[in-house]
C-alpha cells in the first residue's frame, strides 16, 4: 500500500516519532532539506563531536597537502568522490541521487592550498570557509563532504539505532575515508536500505542539522564585505577578493566563533507558539464560509499550520496537497500515523490506519458530496479513518451518512467544526489535555451512537 | 443515618464544597478548557463517593455516574455538576436532621442536630448555584 512522502519507519512498520529519536527520520523517495553544519560539531559541547569536527578539518587539510605532493590527481579525485554523499539523504533532491562536482571544481578547490598563503602554512580551521572562494559551493557540497569525512562514526550510529530501535539492517558495501591513506576505500558494514531503491541509508544525527551553514556566503556578504555603494560587486569578484584577502576571511570567521551561542541546530519542523495559534484561531473564526475573498484559500492555510503544530508531536505532518474530484479541487493534510499515543493505535488497528487524511472544507453546510469525496479518497491508499474540518455542525443527515458509512464498508470519517478547533487551541494553550484528546472525544461521540 | 455514615457525609459534603470553589474559579477564567486527568480523578473518586451516600433515590441524574475523561469535560461542566451533586447532598442532609428549641437567654433559639443522634450540625442551607 503505498502512503504519501514514506519514511523508513513508515515502510517497516515502526512506532517512532520524529521527536523520540535522535536522528532525522529518512524519507524513502526525496531527500530531507536539511544539512549537515560542520560549525554545529565545532561549537557542541560535546567532546566526541568536536573531535569529530577536528577529523573533518584534518582530513579535508590532508587532502590538500596531498595536493601540493606530487599526488595531484588522487587528491583531486578523492575530493570529487568526498563531494556527494547519497546514503545520507539530506539536500533539495526529489530523486535522491546526486552528482558529484566536477574535475575543475575539485582543482580550484584545493588550489586554494596553493593560493593563499596561510592556508598553505596552517589548513583551514573550518574548511566551509571554501564557499567564500570557489563559485558553486553550497551547503549541499559542505555538508555532503562532512558526512563522507565522518561516515565511519555514521555507520556506528546508524546500527546502534538500528539495534535500539530494530530497523532492519543487511550488509552493504559503502566507501569510507582512510585517515591513514587519505583516500576512500571499501568497507563491508551492515546497514538499512530503501526499500524502493536499495541504496544503503546512513542515519544522520538531528544536533547537526541546519537549513543553512552558520558560516555562509550570504551572511558574510551581508555583514563583512565592505560595498561600494555606486556598483555592487558581483559573487565571482567578491570571491576573487576574498582569495586575495583571507585575513578579512578569517576575521569574519572569528566573530562567528565568539556569536556561536547563537548557532542552533533546525527542527525538521517547530510548533508555532501558543499566541500564534491563537492568532490564527481567530482569523479562522472572522473567515465568511465560501470563496468570497479567497476565505476558503486563508481558511485553509491558516487551518494547515494550525492543525500541524497543535497535533505534533503524535501527528508528524507528512505533506499538505491538492488533488481533483468531480472537476472540485481539494486540499488536504496529510500526517503520519506514528502509533504514539493510545488512540492512534486503535485507529491503526481498527481502521488499518497508516496516515491520517485531514480535508478542509469552508462551506457553511456540510454535503453529502463531500463525505463521499474523502471516502473514495481514503479507499485507494489510506486506510479507513479519515477527518473532515469545516466550520459549522454538520445536518443530521450528512451525520447519519457517516454511520452509514460506518456501517456498511466500516469507514469511519469524523466530521470537526469551528468549536472543536477552538476547544483544541484552549487545550493546547493550558496544556491540561493534548489536543488529540478532542479527536478521540469526537470518534468516541461518533462510535457511541453507531447501531451495535 | 449512623455515626459512620454521618462522618462519611460531612468529608465527601466538604470535599465537594471545597471542588465546587476551586473549579469554579477556573471556570471563571476559562470556562470551555478542559480539566487536567489528574485533577479529573480526584473529582471522580470524590463523585463515586458521593454516588454510594447519596444512592438513587437522591443522585442528580440517574444516568451520570463520574466523568468520562475520554469525553473531554470543561471546567464548566464540572462546575455544574458539582454543584447538582451538593444541592442533592443538601436534600439529603436535610431529611436527616432535626432541631431541638431551648431557651437561650431571652430567646428561643434552635439547635440543630443529625437525627437520633447528639451530632450538632447547620440549619438547612440554600446552596448557592
Amino acid at each position: 500500500m503505498a502512503i504519501i512522502r514514506p519514511r523508513l519507519n513508515d515502510f517497516f512498520e515502526l512506532p517512532f516519532t520524529q521527536e523520540e529519536v535522535s536522528f532525522a527520520i529518512p524519507f524513502l523517495d526525496e531527500d530531507i532539506p536539511l544539512y549537515i553544519d560542520p560549525f554545529l560539531l565545532w561549537k557542541s559541547p560535546s567532546q566526541q563531536d568536536y573531535s569529530l569536527h577536528k577529523s573533518v578539518v584534518d582530513s579535508f587539510n590532508s587532502i590538500g597537502k596531498q595536493f601540493l605532493s606530487s599526488k595531484e590527481g588522487d587528491s583531486i579525485n578523492t575530493l570529487i568522490f568526498a563531494s556527494e554523499c547519497d546514503e545520507i539523504g539530506l539536500g533539495d533532491s526529489k530523486t535522491k541521487t546526486g552528482k558529484r562536482i566536477g574535475e575543475s571544481l575539485a582543482h580550484e578547490i584545493l588550489k586554494l592550498f596553493k593560493d593563499i598563503p596561510q592556508i598553505r602554512e596552517s589548513g583551514f580551521i573550518h574548511f566551509e570557509e571554501i564557499q567564500f572562494f570557489v563559485n558553486n559551493m553550497g551547503r549541499d557540497r559542505i555538508s555532503d563532504i562532512t558526512a563522507n569525512l565522518v561516515k565511519s562514526f555514521l555507520i556506528d550510529f546508524t546500527i546502534d539505532q538500528c539495534i535500539k530501535l530494530g530497523i532492519p539492517n543487511e550488509p552493504a558495501n559503502v566507501k569510507v575515508f582512510d585517515h591513514r591513506t587519505h583516500s576512500f576505500r571499501d568497507e563491508e558494514v551492515t546497514l538499512p536500505r530503501n526499500p524502493y531503491s536499495k541504496q544503503p541509508i546512513i542515519l544522520v544525527p538531528k544536533r547537526w542539522l541546519r537549513h543553512i551553514p552558520y558560516i555562509n556566503f550570504e551572511d558574510y556578504y551581508d555583514k563583512q564585505f565592505v560595498k561600494d555603494t555606486d556598483k555592487l560587486p558581483s559573487r565571482v569578484e567578491v570571491l576573487d577578493f576574498n582569495r586575495q584577502n583571507y585575513d578579512i576571511v578569517q576575521a569574519y570567521v572569528q566573530v562567528k566563533e565568539r556569536q556561536q551561542a547563537d548557532c542552533k541546530n533546525d527542527l525538521l519542523f517547530s510548533q508555532i507558539p501558543v499566541k500564534s495559534a491563537k492568532g490564527k484561531l481567530n482569523t479562522i473564526l472572522k473567515l465568511p464560509t465560501g470563496k468570497t475573498d479567497n476565505a476558503d484559500r486563508k481558511y485553509e492555510d491558516n487551518l494547515s499550520q494550525l492543525l500541524a503544530s497543535l497535533l505534533y508531536p503524535h501527528f508528524d505532518f507528512a505533506k499538505e496537497q491538492s488533488r481533483t474530484d468531480s472537476g472540485t479541487l481539494i486540499r488536504d493534510l496529510i500526517f503520519y500515523n506514528n502509533r504514539s499515543y493510545p488512540f492512534l493505535k486503535d485507529i491503526y488497528d481498527e481502521y488499518n490506519c497508516r496516515q491520517i487524511v485531514v480535508e478542509m472544507k469552508n462551506v457553511a453546510k456540510l454535503e453529502r458530496e463531500h463525505i463521499n469525496q474523502l471516502y473514495r479518497y481514503l479507499g485507494e491508499q489510506f486506510g479507513r479513518f479519515g477527518i473532515i474540518f469545516t466550520r459549522n455542525n454538520p445536518p443530521k443527515n450528512i451525520i447519519q451518512n457517516t454511520i452509514d458509512l460506518w456501517s456498511s464498508k466500516r469507514n469511519c470519517i469524523l466530521i470537526l467544526t469551528d468549536e472543536d478547533l477552538a476547544f483544541m487551541c484552549e487545550v493546547f494553550e493550558s496544556k491540561n489535555r493534548n489536543p488529540i484528546d478532542v479527536i478521540k472525544s469526537k470518534y468516541i461521540k461518533f462510535t457511541q451512537v453507531l447501531p451495535s | 443515618m449512623n455515626i459512620g455514615e454521618i462522618e462519611n457525609f460531612e468529608k465527601v459534603f466538604f470535599q465537594l464544597q471545597g471542588l465546587h470553589t476551586e473549579i469554579g474559579l477556573l471556570s471563571k477564567g476559562k470556562p470551555n478548557d478542559a480539566l487536567n486527568k489528574f485533577k479529573l480523578k480526584l473529582i471522580n473518586q470524590v463523585l463515586a463517593d458521593a454516588n454510594k451516600i447519596l444512592g438513587e433515590r437522591y443522585k442528580p441524574f440517574p444516568d451520570f455516574y463520574i466523568f468520562d475523561e475520554d469525553e473531554l469535560p470543561t471546567n464548566s461542566d464540572v462546575t455544574f455538576i458539582i454543584s447538582q451533586y451538593l444541592g442533592c447532598m443538601e436534600n439529603l442532609r436535610v431529611d436527616n436532621i432535626e432541631y431541638n428549641r431551648q431557651w437561650m437567654g431571652k430567646k428561643n433559639a434552635a439547635t440543630w442536630y443529625w437525627k437520633d443522634t447528639e451530632i450538632i450540625t447547620h440549619p438547612p442551607l440554600n446552596i448557592k448555584k
